[in-house]
């Protein structure tokens, strides 16, 4: 799966990248990520995850071609 | 949960995310409406201090396409809850100046008080849930992306929000 992330985001990762198949929920993500950056692991726990501008929650399993966006709190106006 | 897409056409997210200065006087005349006897504009403006220290400038960044379907069903909800004659929302991304604007809001129905309600409503939705940020950049050199919102800290969840309170 296609990953993007944003804003503060990009400090921790690149702007897009790929993950494994075997990454099949939000938490499994986490998990994938807090052991490839552990310093982004807080920032992580308080963002959203969408798929195709849809929010998801955890009950979500991935499909291959899923584009997956991880979205920091936001800090608009 | 399934994510099925429903994204907006481009041009019609132009209409809620703007890369170029926000025309708040052309806004504001394409608002007004017969049947409305108040009009509210909100204007969300780029500060030069913040924290203590002075701002150079602000850069905003948006997920575009979920930022504008998020905006566009926000106007829809706020006005059937308001019965608003006009609700637009206009929010700029990249580099945005001292005094400029970041964001407008603008509401209009048949008496102040909704159109009131409504535009704080919008306005709050809009900073706190719409995926925008913004990075601001001080004049000692130093950035940070910020202002994050922080309702989390208070409400023990990241998807509910200080203003949840039902008091709209």
């Amino acid at each position: 799966m296609k990953v993007e992330v944003f804003a503060l985001l990009k400090e921790y990762f690149d702007k897009q990248f790929f993950v494994p198949d075997l990454v099949e929920d939000i938490n499994s993500l986490k998990d994938y990520l807090g052991q490839q950056n552990p310093e982004a692991t807080r920032i992580l726990s308080s963002c959203r995850f969408a798929v195709n501008d849809e929010f998801i929650d955890t009950s979500y399993k991935f499909k291959q071609n899923d584009s997956i966006s991880i979205i920091p709190p936001s800090s608009g106006g | 949960m399934t994510a099925s897409a429903s994204s907006l056409p481009a041009a019609e997210a132009n209409t809620y995310i703007s890369a170029l200065p926000l025309d708040i006087v052309g806004l504001l005349s394409s608002a007004h409406h017969p049947q409305a006897g108040a009009l509210v504009v909100f204007s969300g403006e780029v500060r030069d201090n913040n924290l203590g220290m002075a701002v150079a400038y602000l850069e905003y960044e948006a997920k575009e396409s979920l930022a504008a379907k998020m905006i566009h069903e926000i106007l829809d909800k706020a006005r059937e809850k308001w019965k608003l004659n006009i609700a637009v929302a206009q929010h700029r991304i990249g580099k945005v100046s001292v005094a400029e604007s970041a964001v407008v809001v603008i509401t209009a129905s048949p008496h102040r008080r909704e159109a009131y309600e409504a535009n704080r409503y919008i306005i709050d939705r809009i900073k706190h849930e719409v995926p925008i940020w913004k990075c601001e950049y001080f004049k000692d050199g130093s950035k940070k992306w910020g202002g994050n919102c922080n309702c989390e800290d208070f409400t023990g969840d990241p998807n509910k929000h200080v203003y949840e309170t039902g008091s709209y």
